[in-house]
């Protein structure tokens, strides 16, 4: 802290603790806090695209996760500086929002407080500077929306959402099975999809991953996987016209929640309990034949007793199933939940088609597929892979493509990827910045230059030249007036990102650059940092 | 030797005299420093982490001096002058101190020349006094205008105070939406109407104003994705009562005699828990809210009967609900009478970026607004809050009281002028206090400019110039650096706020300049005895536990 004396040469004590908190204030604090949001986009720009490479963190418990993810990296990273940390935020309500382009906001923001910080070198003020980015980002999405275009797709021809959901994936390890996986996705979408309202509840689709086979093996089932295992050996392991009993009682002789003391003073009191604990067993799975049920799902333990009783009576039983997939299951079977025995009835029962437990490979594990069922509005993509961490890495790369295809059924616009919307934008901009006066104008033109990252950081990892590219592109975009053109990562020829099929929402561009000004603007406006000492050095 | 009278307790730090006001004011100084910078739309916001590596960013007087943690007592008084000014009129914190740092800054040369306080204060008092006359002069009183033109003046009043803030850049989105909340409420307008939520994600642009209650989902059993989320006109029945299979009495116990009776117990539990519910399905309500939890067997059986639940209901959502809806709290479901349950036109569950939310619109009682507030990141929506918090106390504050006056350090150069013109005419040392007073509202467009990066001497001048030919809106305009009629930029500033701007910062003023001595207990009780009254920071209870300054453990 900065301290002062009075005369007599003691300091002035003014704040709590002072001795022990730090101020870096001025010009000074902000450029050390480009410095830190920077190192922290840098980091993450070799993960940008199709040829971006990932990324391995090892957790503090010893876990490692392998991802090109930006909002999944910055999250592991764990970083301390509090100016880091709202980069992380940044990367996780691009997230949270869209679901995909995490990597891209943060590189964008970096690329803009790097300009930033030539624009504070020339003595401009930040607050001029906040202006001329926010200037910029408006030109920015209007320009945006004019390039943008209207796909349209149904039920049955969806091609250019397929195409949407590769271009999530083309980044990730997944990227041979792009294809099929994007077509796992849409379809899932589609079936949960209410294209009334243009809602779709991702909750209502269940990524379950299971290690072992290859990502090929994955599919999706309409309905429900069950990590589970049918709860005795014995029972059938397939039910065809499934009638499913879904309780959240245990098969136990229900014990009341009041403190209770059952006093046996002699044998046949003892006898009489016995007896009552079975017939209590006997007319709970009795309850349920008579219901016509033949499968039964319950939320707790049973009893071997139970257990044995409703192997006998040719039921199929699972035990502890979580609550969410007991719901999920009551929602896809059209079910009624049961909490308790005396409650049973037939319409209640759950429909499915078909109840099957499944054995993977060679080991013992076990899954319970539930499928056809009545209502199909819960669905479930079940994925195969050869490691944990090759599941954990499908299951954020299906989470990103489900995003993805759900922003577009919010809003059919589509701009072309691979840079190509970036270097519009930046002509756009540059085209805009000769236009005003004042020192605005410089930091509108920053802008523009910021926008130029995303394409080179494609192109430097895809391994071309990324000045040349930029260069090439700029210069084509410009004379054949081709929003379309971007960086060739895949080497396929041709710089028209129509017929690479790069296709990336509308909503998740503007939203990036709006994230990333919002955040610089933010940054940019903090001149005076005030902490404890030691989180500061 | 003379026996040495001990008066005090060891280890007391006691000053007093003309170095220790001259001390008291350096220490004022300082904290004006700190918050100087925060002054104007050309502003910049400060980055606070306190010990537990919490991180605020703010551009807000008050919160960054709560925030400080400020424990000098003389500079304390200021950051207490800036937490009354954002809890009497919510905004204007950073300029009060601005200027009672200024006045006290003033007054040191007269102290150094042995002018007593007093008179110092007196002369103040007197000066300030005469600006609040002039203030009320200045200001146009809209009170009997037409609604469009009110309306005007309170989204002027509201971007004016947003102009400072990170959401600048949206100001006149913002300032609409603040002007609609606040005038839906009723006419006591309770600010606690107004709630305001943060939902992660999604662009400033998004955020939105509900005409009604809104709040999260709230934590969920089994069962509750298969009640319906959308009702027209739905009957709402408020809870505090715990819907849940539970024991009824903590420390009750029952003996069972035989087998036969067990299955009554179980039976009797049940049946209290089924009674509740079937009481509450024969209202015919929809929806169903309860301070407490609601266990997932009754969201089943609500499911069943396509009811709406939602358990564990935030206290403050549920009461602007109740307010809102003319449901009233019922801690029982004996009696669920038609006066108790409320009601609305639409009610739905809607998703808000990664998070769903319920939505409560049309409601026919109290009137009631809700913000949802879209950002990137927390510190941003927290700051968002902040600035909405002040504008929406702007725009109340301008709604009782009607008057305007022009911004953008206009009406400090106007109201400057005019005590220097009346110093001229009066005689003795209050002559010379009345023009340093004058001076001293200088400090606002000062440091206006100077934040901008502009000349301050040369604007200064221009605006003198100006104001002395009777031209009383004149400003600084800071998006050209130049100086314009800020009354047409539309620059305005509640009158109510620059009112309690100068009567808080003289008292204030004067206050520190009547302290001529200061006695500090020793270190070890300081958190808890002399200046403790605003809150202890951790790590200090336990008082003489030795903890001077002694680092937390690793």
């Amino acid at each position: 802290m900065s301290l002062i004396f009075d005369e007599y040469g003691r300091p002035y004590i003014i704040l709590q603790e002072q001795e022990r908190k730090t101020r870096i204030k001025g010009l000074d604090a902000i450029r050390s806090n480009i410095t830190a949001a920077r190192t922290l986009a840098r980091t993450l720009t070799t993960s940008l695209g199709p040829k971006g490479m990932d990324k391995m963190l090892q957790s503090q418990d010893g876990d490692v996760t392998v991802t090109n993810d930006g909002a999944t990296i910055l999250k592991e990273m764990d970083v301390e500086n509090q100016v880091a940390k709202l980069m992380v935020e940044l990367a996780q309500s691009q997230d949270d929002e869209i679901g995909d382009g995490t990597t891209g906001v943060v590189v964008l923001a970096g690329a803009l407080l790097e300009q930033a910080l030539i624009l504070l070198d020339r003595g401009i003020h930040p607050t001029k500077i906040s202006e001329g980015f926010d200037k910029a980002c408006e030109v920015c999405l209007d320009k945006l929306e004019q390039i943008s275009q209207k796909i349209e797709f149904n039920e049955n021809s969806y091609d250019d959402l397929v195409k949407a959901a590769m271009t999530t994936m083309s980044s990730k390890v997944v990227n041979r099975y792009s294809q099929q996986l994007a077509e796992i996705c849409i379809k899932a979408i589609f079936s949960v999809a209410d294209f009334e309202r243009k809602d779709i509840n991702l909750d209502l689709i269940k990524v379950e991953g299971k290690v072992g086979g290859t990502l090929e093996d994955s599919v999706l089932v309409n309905g429900i996987v069950l990590d589970k295992d049918v709860s005795h050996p014995q029972m059938p392991k397939a039910v065809d016209n499934a009638k499913i009993c879904i309780l959240t009682c245990p098969f136990e002789p229900p014990k009341p929640k009041t403190k209770h003391k059952l006093d046996i003073d002699s044998v046949e009191k003892y006898r009489d309990l016995q007896k009552a604990e079975q017939e209590y067993f006997r007319d709970m799975v009795q309850r349920v034949k008579d219901s016509g049920a033949n499968v039964v799902l319950c939320q707790w333990g049973f009893d071997d007793e139970a257990n044995h009783l409703l192997y006998q009576n040719g039921l199929l039983a699972v035990r502890w199933v979580g609550g969410v997939e007991i719901e999920l299951v009551a929602m896809a079977t059209h079910g009624r939940i049961i909490p308790r025995f005396s409650e049973i009835s037939e319409k209640k029962l759950g429909r499915a088609g078909k109840v099957r437990e499944v054995s993977l490979g060679t080991t013992h594990d076990h899954v319970i597929f539930i499928e056809d069922c009545a209502n199909s509005k819960a669905v479930t993509i079940f994925l195969r892979g050869g490691s944990k961490m090759a599941v954990d890495e499908a299951k954020r790369s299906v989470h990103d493509a489900l995003c993805q295809v759900r922003n577009l059924i919010r809003d059919q616009r589509i701009v072309y990827g691979g840079g190509s919307s970036e270097i519009a934008c930046s002509l756009a901009v540059s085209e805009f910045a000769d236009k005003v006066s004042g020192v605005e104008q410089y930091a509108i033109r920053c802008f523009a230059d910021a926008l130029d990252a995303i394409p080179s950081a494609l192109a430097d990892n895809s391994g071309l030249s990324s000045l040349e590219t930029l260069g090439a592109l700029k210069a084509a975009q410009t004379k054949q007036n081709n929003s379309r053109l971007g960086v060739d990562c895949l080497g396929l020829g041709t710089l028209d990102m129509k017929e690479q099929n790069v296709y990336e929402t509308l909503l998740s561009k503007k939203q990036q650059i709006q994230l990333a000004t919002q955040l610089v603007k933010m940054i940019l406006k903090i001149d005076d940092v005030i902490g404890p000492t030691d989180a500061l050095t | 030797m003379a026996p040495q009278i001990l008066l005090l307790k060891e280890g007391t730090d006691t000053s007093e005299g003309k170095s220790h006001l001259i001390s008291n004011i350096n220490a004022c100084q300082a904290v004006v420093d700190i918050v100087r910078t925060t002054l104007g739309p050309r502003g910049m916001d400060k980055l606070i982490q306190d010990d537990k590596g919490k991180v605020t960013v703010s551009n807000d007087g008050a919160t960054i001096l709560k925030l400080l943690d400020v424990v000098h007592p003389a500079a304390k008084m200021l950051a207490d002058i800036a937490k009354s000014q954002d809890a009497e009129v919510g905004d204007g914190t950073t300029s009060v101190v601005v200027f009672a740092g200024e006045l006290l800054k003033n007054s040191k040369e007269f102290i150094e020349e042995g002018v007593h306080p007093q008179i110092i204060s007196k002369a103040y008092r007197k000066a300030c006094e005469l600006s609040l006359q002039h203030l009320n002069h200045l200001a146009i009183d809209i009170a009997g205008k037409s609604p469009e033109e009110k309306q005007t003046l309170l989204e002027r009043c509201a971007q004016t105070c947003l102009n400072s803030k990170l959401i600048a850049g949206k100001k006149e989105m913002f300032a609409k939406m603040v002007v609609e909340a606040v005038s839906s409420l009723d006419p006591d307008m309770d600010i606690a109407m107004v709630g305001i939520k943060k939902v992660q994600g999604g662009s400033l642009s998004d955020s939105q104003l509900v005409k009604g209650v809104a709040f999260k989902k709230t934590f969920s059993y089994a069962g509750f994705e298969q009640q319906p989320k959308k009702f027209t006109n739905p009957k709402i029945v408020a809870l505090n009562v715990e819907l849940e299979l539970k024991s009824e009495k903590e420390n009750a116990e029952v003996r069972i005699e035989s087998t036969q009776d067990y299955q009554g117990i179980v039976d009797a539990e049940w049946s209290i828990i089924y009674d509740k519910l079937e009481k509450i399905v024969a209202t015919g309500a929809k929806v169903v809210l309860s301070k407490l939890a609601i266990g997932d067997l009754a969201t089943q059986y609500f499911a069943d009967r396509d009811i709406f639940c939602a358990g564990r209901v935030p206290e403050e959502d549920l009461k602007r609900l109740m307010k809102a809806t003319g449901a009233s709290m019922q801690s029982t479901v004996n009696k669920l009478t038609e006066d108790v349950i409320g009601t609305c036109e639409v009610f739905e569950e809607k998703q808000v970026g990664n998070e769903r939310y319920n939505f409560f619109t049309g409601c026919p009682y109290a009137k009631t607004a809700t913000f949802i507030i879209r950002g990137g990141s927390e510190q941003f929506m927290d700051e968002t809050e902040r600035s909405l918090h002040d504008a929406i106390m702007v725009v109340k504050r301008t709604l009782k009281h009607s008057k305007a006056v022009p911004g953008g350090g206009a009406v400090e150069m106007e109201l400057s002028k005019l005590l220097r013109e009346y110093a001229r005419t009066i005689h003795g040392k209050s002559q010379l206090l009345i023009s340093t007073f004058a001076k001293s509202l200088e400090i606002i467009p000062r440091t206006l400019c100077e934040n901008a990066g502009l000349d301050a001497t040369d604007i200064l001048n221009k605006l003198r110039a100006k104001h002395a030919s009777n031209l009383s809106s004149v400003g600084i305009d800071l998006t050209t650096g130049e100086i314009c009629d800020t009354w047409k930029s539309m620059v305005w500033e509640p009158s109510l706020v620059k009112m309690n701007v100068l009567s808080a910062a003289t008292e204030a003023a004067c206050l520190i300049l009547q302290v001529d001595e200061t006695i500090k207990n020793a270190q070890s009780n300081q958190g808890s005895d002399s200046f403790g009254a605003g809150g202890l920071p951790g790590g200090r209870r336990g008082g003489g536990a030795g903890g001077r300054g002694r680092g937390r453990p690793f």
